[in-house]
């Protein structure tokens, strides 16, 4: 058996120091172990919203505000703060269910007791979103129903783009309480194109 | 993406991206001198946690006196030969690095065929794979070499001939096959 030169084994060196091998761990890994340690700080690690939570309340809440806003602009239904809540005032005294009015100044005691309003929120805003797709007041046109049709389209958008965002991110909250939102207004969008044209909607 | 400063001060502050940013631009070449030296991947893994670990704890000692590279590999040097002299001192297996352990099962090996130089350096002994591997592949001074193992430059440059030696014979085969390996003039890439 003959042997390499030195030159051969000279080149074998050098293709080997140029090789490229990938990392023998993965970050996490390493990640997990600086953290036990200390090294990484949360704070520093998370994003500007993840790190304070009354942004990420904020976020959600000016969305599900917003929501309702553009909910009720589109099937016509007063939009400002005075008008919902005189309307659910009129409401009550009329025929006498009691619904949650949404108060500007509500002040919260702690950061659980912010987020739990903001999920209760959240599911009441669902839920309205449901109510109004099957007994909304006014009558749905061809007009609505193409409006409805690009609420849904564009909404369908932000859905796929929340999803991707959780495959990414599968616990950030922002992210799930946008996802959330989302698809809440898109079941009940979703509902509101597929009524017939014409089908009286009755109120909130 | 180069690891700028803004992005050294956020590491040191514990900012996690940050750190990761480093790892992933560092982390090929570190793993490679760590994995060349132990010569086994299992092995070469927990020593490698090991050594970014003590990266990240010694980040804020890092001055900028010379590239961050350069700092992070001596580093990864240093704990992977403690690591394997520590290991070695447990299993009760420290060999003399002067000795001629290179040379050794000459005979068996010629029945091993290795397919790449890699694989061939798991077949030299420590103290001979870690002297190639810092000279030969990262080019480090016998000098130097010496100062790392504590063994003296004549008995680093002896360890290299022996381990070449036995690279030849264990490689000798992708001659015998044919296979182009060529290559001219390029020697050590560090001074003899």
């Amino acid at each position: 058996m003959s042997h390499l030169s030195e030159d051969q084994l000279d080149h074998l060196i050098a293709r080997e120091r140029a090789s490229q091998h990938p990392p023998l761990n993965e970050w996490r890994t390493i990640a997990a172990r600086a953290r036990e340690e200390g090294l990484i700080r949360e704070s520093e690690s998370h994003s500007w919203a993840a790190g304070q939570p009354w942004l990420q309340a904020a976020a959600a809440v000016l969305l599900l505000i917003g929501g309702m806003a553009i909910g009720r602009a589109t099937i016509g239904l007063p939009t400002s703060t005075g008008q919902v809540e005189s309307s659910v005032a009129a409401n009550r005294t009329a025929s006498g269910p009691t619904v949650p009015a949404i108060s500007a100044s509500a002040s919260f005691a702690s950061v659980d007791d912010a987020s739990a309003t903001l999920e209760r929120a959240l599911g009441d805003y669902q839920r309205a979103s449901a109510f109004l797709a099957a007994n909304g007041s006014g009558a749905t046109t061809m007009d609505s129903s193409r409006i409805y049709s690009a609420r849904l389209a564009a909404l369908e958008k932000v859905g796929n783009a929340m999803e991707s965002a959780l495959q990414t991110a599968p616990h950030d909250p922002v992210i799930n309480q946008y996802y959330l939102a989302t698809m809440g207004a898109r079941v009940a969008t979703q509902q509101l194109v597929n009524r017939p044209v014409g089908l009286a909607l009755k109120g909130f | 993406m180069p690891f700028d400063q803004l992005d050294l001060k956020r590491a040191i502050a514990g900012d996690e991206r940050a750190m990761q940013r480093l790892w992933s631009q560092h982390a090929p070449h570190i793993d490679a001198v760590v994995r060349r030296l132990c010569g086994d991947a299992e092995l070469a893994a927990d020593i490698s946690q090991e050594v970014w670990m003590q990266i990240f704890r010694a980040l804020p000692s890092y001055r900028g006196d010379s590239q961050f590279g350069t700092w992070a590999h001596r580093i990864a040097v240093n704990r992977t030969l403690n690591a394997l002299r520590k290991i070695r001192r447990l299993a009760k297996l420290e060999t003399d690095i002067e000795d001629d352990s290179a040379l050794t099962e000459q005979d068996t090996d010629r029945t091993f065929l290795a397919e790449s130089i890699e694989q061939a350096m798991t077949k030299l002994s420590p103290g001979a794979r870690a002297v190639f591997v810092l000279h030969d592949v990262e080019g480090y001074t016998h000098g130097e070499i010496g100062e790392e193992l504590g063994i003296t430059p004549g008995g680093s440059k002896s360890q290299l001939f022996k381990a070449r030696a036995k690279l030849k014979m264990l490689l000798a085969h992708l001659v015998d096959e044919s296979q182009p390996v060529a290559g001219k003039g390029k020697a050590h890439v560090a001074p003899v």
